[in-house]
């Protein structure tokens, strides 16, 4: 084996890397929860974990410079460290078989964490009793959907991402008949009747609900329970020249609609939507406390689960710690409104969710085999003597 | 021994390419066919619901909130109804009204409103003097509230009717309206026009009052 071999080897499977990077962890476990107070849970995962390194700006400039290594970049090196080292160490001898077992869990979660940061979608299903969903809305991304309502059975919906809104510029898209124009964007902003805000900028939408709101930009809020509302004015160009100006914000209650090309379209900004092949209808939704008090006991609901083709249709009840899995989905009770007829769901689409399950059994196994051939050996070395 | 300079780039290469792949997906636009929305459907914020306190923590959220936040307008429900006169034209809705009509005499032309807000939205004086403010009147205090409103009961509604006389754009201007307190959200009627206009319309005004209804 070559010298260079030889280090690259040593260096993956010593002990003195694994020990580097969990004190390195620590730090930025550390770090993070201190700047949770300010930016939130939300901007820390994307700033210290699901990242490769944590980006400070040079003080002066919007320049991102390096200045620790990120979640991505400490677990992965720690899952190759330990790969390596399992592999390196491994011998065929059922006595090592309990570590071998619970080092084998650790990869595994390891992995699963990391399949679960790079592919999770969570969302959530807001339904009221007697109401059907076909979608659930993510939390807090946006999407501007632009819908061809004219077939009376269904809406042809292009959605585009709100990243693609804040990147500005003009798009084009095979479905629409028209370009779309970004004219301006902001992340976060209240709206005002313009009637109420007499010192208003003038208006920069020219049809729909527009002309007659005033638009103030906000600070972005990272407070775990506020939204930020983002509000865009977008430009519809056919071959013949503008069709107008909109506003588009989450804010707005309705969906803004128009007719080109002899189709009717309708336009909003609303939380992404991720549509399944199956609908949701909440029949009850059950608040239970325990009785003469006012403390929860349960809260569960029960819903019919029907499928788009046909071939499923079934009562399932949801409640707390028993969510309903199909389709790669899972169905958490995770809310509901006052006057208990609306139930709010978690929708969860991990593929890696079996993960951690399979690396506990097999860690808590791995100690267990092992703990038992120590014991084992123990006992008989004194029954021995 | 090893040092920095042996820093595994072959694993930074394959955690960068599976982020870039994760990345890429955030500008995806997508196309697709979707069912309609229900008639009834409200976008409307989803308040907070009050989960136990030992309730276990949902997902990465801390315990009691998995909630879509409060926006920075938000609008009541849908609880009541109405009929509005014939000669009433109904306008689009718009973001902030529940209902929107217009009454037209020759070149004149009155405006009602119909609006909904959660909680007591200030108070009935300090919207009665915002009214009272858009047809540059001077406000009322606490004490000439009672002489200045006109407390009705339709049906289990409590509605306080209201009739001010102003001028807005230098011609004489009126205001009927009505404040309906519901279920946590008050309502708002307002029918606001030139002098002439609103004042032959009170007489439907009131009967459109008495079809409000809870749904």
């Amino acid at each position: 084996m070559s010298p260079l071999v030889r280090q690259f080897r040593d260096f993956f499977v010593s002990l003195k890397l694994t020990v580097w990077l969990l004190g390195l962890s620590i730090i930025l476990i550390f770090w993070a929860t201190l700047a949770q107070v300010k930016i939130g849970i939300w901007g820390v995962q994307e700033k210290f974990f699901h990242t490769l390194f944590v980006l400070e700006t040079i003080p002066g400039t919007a320049i991102p410079v390096p200045v620790f290594p990120g979640g991505y970049f400490l677990g992965g090196l720690l899952l190759l460290n330990l790969v390596a080292a399992h592999i390196y160490r491994f011998r065929l001898d059922w006595k090592k078989a309990g570590i071998q077992l619970t080092h084998l869990g650790i990869i595994l979660l390891l992995v699963g964490e990391l399949i679960t940061s790079l592919r999770q979608v969570e969302s959530n299903m807001r339904l009221e009793e007697g109401g059907t969903m076909h979608y659930s809305e993510s939390y807090r991304n946006n999407e501007l959907a632009i819908l061809d309502t004219t077939n009376p059975e269904f809406n042809e919906v292009v959605a585009i991402p709100e990243a693609v809104l804040s990147d500005g510029g003009s798009l084009q898209h095979p479905k629409l008949p028209f370009q779309i124009r970004i004219r301006d964007y902001h992340p976060n902003a209240a709206l005002q009747m313009r009637d109420q805000v007499p010192g208003a900028a003038p208006a920069l939408a020219t049809a729909g609900i527009g002309p007659r709101v005033a638009v103030a930009p906000l600070r972005l809020t990272y407070k775990q329970d506020e939204r930020n509302a983002p509000a865009a004015h977008i430009e519809f160009v056919g071959p013949e020249g503008t069709l107008g100006t909109w506003l588009v914000s989450p804010l707005l209650s309705a969906p803004q609609k128009f007719d080109y090309a002899g189709r009717t379209w309708e336009l909003t900004l609303r939380f992404k939507r991720y549509y399944h092949p199956f609908a949701i209808t909440l029949l009850d939704f059950a608040h239970d406390k325990y009785p003469g008090t006012e403390i929860p006991k349960n809260f569960s609901s029960r819903i019919r689960l029907k499928t788009d083709d046909g071939r499923g249709d079934r009562e399932v009840l949801i409640y707390m710690n028993n969510p309903l899995r199909h389709a790669g989905l899972t169905f958490y009770q995770a809310s509901f409104e006052k006057g208990d007829t609306v139930s709010i769901l978690q929708v969860v689409r991990n593929p890696g969710w079996v993960l951690p399950y399979v690396s506990c059994v097999m860690m808590g196994l791995g100690l267990l085999v092992q703990f038992g051939i120590h014991l084992f050996g123990f006992v008989r070395k004194r029954s021995a003597t | 021994m090893w040092g920095p300079a042996m820093l595994p780039r072959p694993l930074a290469c394959a955690v960068l390419v599976l982020l870039l792949t994760s990345g890429c997906r955030d500008r995806e636009i997508t196309a697709y066919r979707a069912p309609k929305d229900p008639v009834a459907a409200r976008p409307g914020p989803a308040a907070s619901g009050q989960l136990p306190s030992d309730h276990p923590p949902i997902g990465n959220q801390t315990g009691g909130d998995a909630t879509m936040a409060n926006t920075a307008v938000p609008t009541g429900g849908d609880n009541l109804t109405w009929t509005a006169p014939a000669h009433w034209t109904a306008k689009p809705a718009s973001a902030m009204r529940k209902g929107s009509y217009a009454i037209k005499d020759g070149d004149a032309e009155a405006d009602l409103s119909i609006t909904a807000f959660p909680g007591d939205t200030g108070g009935l004086l300090a919207n009665l003097n915002r009214w009272r403010g858009q047809i540059s009147l001077p406000p009322l205090s606490q004490d000439q509230l009672q002489a200045n409103r006109e407390h009705v009961d339709i049906g289990v509604l409590h509605v306080d009717v209201v009739d001010f006389a102003g001028t807005a754009n230098g011609a004489p201007a009126r205001i009927i309206g009505a404040v309906v307190p519901r279920e946590g959200e008050t309502w708002f009627f307002k029918l606001m026009g030139p002098d002439a206009l609103v004042a032959r319309e009170k007489a439907a005004f009131r009967e459109f009052l008495g079809t409000v209804r809870p749904r």
